[in-house]
């Protein structure tokens, strides 16, 4: 499915890859495109099929499916997948800076993107993404690995178990948490990815990050737990930083209180200073 | 200022002043309730409260139907400043609603500030003492501002059937239960197929031996979830007063969620569609029957109902769905258009209210006798969807543009209380009257009507009293998320108002 009648689709080359693109608008829109970097697993409609409608109403919105190498070219690093933005933001926006929004996986690559290509970089948001990968993750991730290699029956469940927040799960229907667990076995490919968080290293790009950055954490998140949040807010020097009460499937728990924080950030990232703490009021 | 002149026990002749205050507050529903205790807590201004009925609690005390409950979540449609730790259930019933409403104007002292049976019949804005003149059925009320808190579904509206003074069996409104009716046994016909009725026909169809709905057009309908609360999660939310934010925070951030629906987002209508037919299929087996239940417009024109229990009372043998329409009304029942003869003891008329020509508008004069339904016309048009130009010193909670097609009402209304409570002080403090420019109405109605271009609401086939039958314009609804309301309308702000008084006119940014 379209993410809104009127998104264009494309294919953008790298050297390496072919990537598909979507933008809201075109090459003429004078607002500064947002950009959104999908998690592991996802696609650019499967995480963003609510934050994207949200962002376009009031902004260029363009978002990218990351391709992985074929098993030819060997594991992928950090530049295989940031190259691919550079291609996008290339192609459909050339000359001119961004925004980037990056999300668990994409946010790793948002950041380094981000240290790398500073003169490209208006404004980041970092929302459920990680700088190192620690033991707790590494540990989560070879159970993953051990199911997937058996083909086990459990993998599902177990997926959805760590990425949605307690809260999220009790307030489903019965059949509604069946139909998570049977959409968790599809999806794309995710093997490729996981190898590679198992070793995420960003340190020394999020340590170059100069634009203007929104940390989100999220308190719930089994996957990217809120602490690798703080360390980011920490780590870069012109950031603000906020927690939402979810999972790590923050784009599918809670995507309206995420539009909430993202859009007044990017419409003016210069509201909140370096070092904020946001607190989100009493509704 | 003064405070209230008289206390409220002693019927007054028209003229006598009952009150003289900073505050005249007409309505004592969720809204004047709201700035009431805003008024009270803070202490420093006079005010007084009027309502026509003989107790607090507008929809609530009015709306003693069977089966009656919010459907947004109690934890959520209910005042931040009065958590209740005690919901029954997550859809608050009628009477615990009623109760925390009740509560509330007494433990918040309003209750000696209010004026019962009191329908406002006019109020007019005096020139000369720079004050508002309101002539209530027990008195005079004379107030520097004042705040309309009359609702916008508390008047009901009665459908003009044919031969309707015919019929000799009983017939009342939705809101107007007559509870003296023995419905058991008896053969009842409901019209409409609202959020009311929709509570209401499984509890008659239990009652009746017969049961006929009259169905214009078929709502999207999806599944209830309801449960109780048990004790120790009551005591929890008392003991662990987080917990209870972080639901009604999360209850929030869900309702948020559901608004690009509105804006006719392919995911966002896809997924609530399934949810919608997935429970019909679920509840009716009968194809044909499933045919009429089958709404034909698109999702989100009208409100989406919440039920579990309407379609299995629809497939019971003694329940009847009348599609055809109704041709008239006649001393014994129904004659509906397909020519068939439908005999009934009851009739209930569940088709909801005036909303789209306020009646409290055609009661309110501002400067040079305006009078607001003239003023409105063509559909409301406000400042920040509270003030109007032309209209010192008023301002409408609950009016033009404040509706939602996905969220708790209380949310808003709070964010009204707060900006009128701002608007106050400004007036107190400058000793002046104050109202918004035309410029600044042109341009705040102009800005809504841009963003309601696009919505569900505006959509080709979409007819709603969300929409004014004049002008076609939505002129019932905030189209946007909730917390951009707060955000754009939820502090008093002076730049769009000019003060008036001491003979000159001044722009209050300049002021400032
Ligand atoms: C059955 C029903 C269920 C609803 N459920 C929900 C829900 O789940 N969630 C939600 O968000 N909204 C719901 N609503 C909408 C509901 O109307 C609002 O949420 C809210 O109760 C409005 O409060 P209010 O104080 O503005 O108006 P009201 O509660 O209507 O109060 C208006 C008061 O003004 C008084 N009044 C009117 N005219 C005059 C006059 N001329 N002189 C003196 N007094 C006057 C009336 O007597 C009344 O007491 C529901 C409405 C109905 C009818």
């Amino acid at each position: 499915m379209n993410f809104l009648p009127g998104v264009r689709e494309g294919v953008v080359r790298t050297s390496r890859a072919r990537v598909t693109s979507y933008d809201s608008t075109d090459p003429d829109d004078p607002r500064t495109p947002v950009v959104l970097l999908h998690g592991t697993g996802g696609t650019a409609t499967s995480h963003f099929w609510a934050l994207f409608p949200m962002l376009a109403e009031h902004h260029r919105v363009i978002a990218l499916d990351f391709t992985d190498p074929a098993e030819a070219d060997g594991e992928p690093d950090t530049s295989w997948y940031v190259e691919q933005v550079e291609a996008v933001v290339a192609a459909l926006s050339p000359h001119r800076r961004v925004a980037v929004v990056g999300y668990s996986f994409g946010a790793v690559v948002a950041a380094a993107f981000a240290g790398r290509r500073q003169e490209l970089v208006e404004s980041l948001v970092l929302v459920a993404g990680w700088t190192r990968s620690d033991q707790q993750q590494q540990l989560r991730n070879e159970v993953w690995s051990r199911l997937h290699a058996e083909g086990s029956s459990a993998l599902p469940a177990f997926m959805v178990f760590t990425a949605y927040s307690p809260a999220y799960l009790l307030a489903r229907t019965a059949p509604e948490l069946a139909d998570l667990v049977a959409s968790a076995a599809t999806g794309r490919d995710r093997a490729t990815m996981m190898r590679f968080n198992r070793t995420v290293d960003v340190s020394e790009d999020v340590a170059q990050i100069a634009a203007p950055t929104l940390v989100v954490g999220c308190t719930a998140d089994q996957m990217v737990p809120p602490h690798h949040a703080r360390l980011l807010f920490g780590g870069i020097r012109d950031a603000r930083y906020v927690e939402i009460r979810s999972g790590h499937a923050v784009v599918h728990e809670r995507p309206a209180e995420l539009y909430h924080l993202i859009d007044p950030f990017l419409t003016d990232p210069a509201r909140t200073t370096p070092g904020d703490v946001i607190l989100q009021e009493a509704v | 200022m003064s405070t209230i002149v008289s206390p409220p026990v002693p019927a007054a002749g028209n003229e006598t002043v009952l009150s003289d205050t900073d505050v005249l507050i007409v309505g004592t529903g969720f809204s004047g309730l709201a700035i009431g205790t805003r008024l009270a807590r803070q202490g420093r201004h006079s005010f007084a409260l009027v309502d026509r009925a003989s107790s607090v609690g507008g929809t609530w005390r009015d709306n003693t139907y069977p089966g009656a409950a919010c459907d947004i979540p109690s934890h959520l449609y209910s005042f931040s400043f009065r958590p209740s730790t005690s919901w029954s259930h997550v859809y608050g019933r009628q009477p615990q609603i009623l109760d925390y409403l009740e509560r509330t104007a007494v433990e918040e002292g309003l209750l000696p500030h209010t004026f019962l049976d009191s329908e406002m019949l006019d109020a007019v804005w005096d020139e000369q003492a720079q004050r508002w003149d309101v002539r209530t059925s027990r008195g005079r009320h004379l107030a520097t501002t004042l705040v309309t808190a009359c609702g916008h579904l508390s008047d009901p509206a009665i459908p003009d059937l044919e031969g309707l003074d015919t019929f000799t069996g009983e017939i009342f409104h939705s809101a107007r239960w007559n509870h003296d009716v023995d419905l058991v046994g008896k053969r009842i016909g409901v019209v409409g197929t609202g959020a009311s009725a929709i509570q209401i026909v499984p509890e008659l169809a239990d009652l009746a031996e017969s049961l006929t709905v009259f169905q214009r057009s078929a709502p999207y309908i999806v599944p209830r979830k309801d449960r109780a609360y048990s004790e120790a999660e009551k005591t929890m939310f008392g003991r662990l007063p987080e917990t209870a934010q972080q639901l009604r925070a999360g209850l929030f951030w869900d309702s948020e969620a559901r608004f690009p629906q509105r804006l006719g987002v392919p995911a966002f209508l896809a997924q609530m569609k399934k949810a919608a037919r997935d429970h019909l299929a679920a509840q009716v087996a009968d194809a044909d029957l499933r045919d009429r239940l089958t709404p034909a417009y698109e999702l989100g024109c009208k409100r989406i109902l919440l039920s579990n229990t309407y379609y299995p009372a629809l497939t019971q043998p003694h329940v009847r769905l009348e599609t055809s329409g109704i041709a008239r009304m006649t001393e014994t029942g129904v004659v509906a258009r397909d020519g068939s003869e439908i005999a009934l003891d009851v009739l209930v008329v569940a088709t909801g209210f005036e909303a789209t020509d306020l009646p409290f508008a055609h009661r309110i004069r501002g400067r040079d006798g305006r009078l607001l339904s003239d003023h409105w016309a063509e559909g409301g048009r406000t400042v920040a969807s509270t003030s109007v130009a032309g209209f010192p010193n008023l301002f409408v909670m609950q009016g033009p543009n404040t509706g939602l097609g996905a969220g708790s009402i209380v949310y808003i209304i709070e964010s009204q209380a707060e900006y009128v409570s701002g608007a106050v002080d400004f007036i107190v403090d400058r000793e002046s009257a104050i109202e918004p420019t035309v410029e600044a109405e042109d341009a705040y109605v102009a800005d809504l009507d841009l963003r309601s271009q696009g919505t569900v609401w505006l959509s080709e086939g979409c007819r709603s009293w969300y929409r004014h039958p004049v002008s076609g314009r939505l002129s019932a609804l905030w189209p946007d998320y909730m917390h951009r309301y707060r955000a754009e309308n939820g502090a008093f702000d002076p730049a769009p108002y000019e003060i008036l008084g001491s003979g000159r006119t001044v722009a209050a940014g300049q002021a400032r």
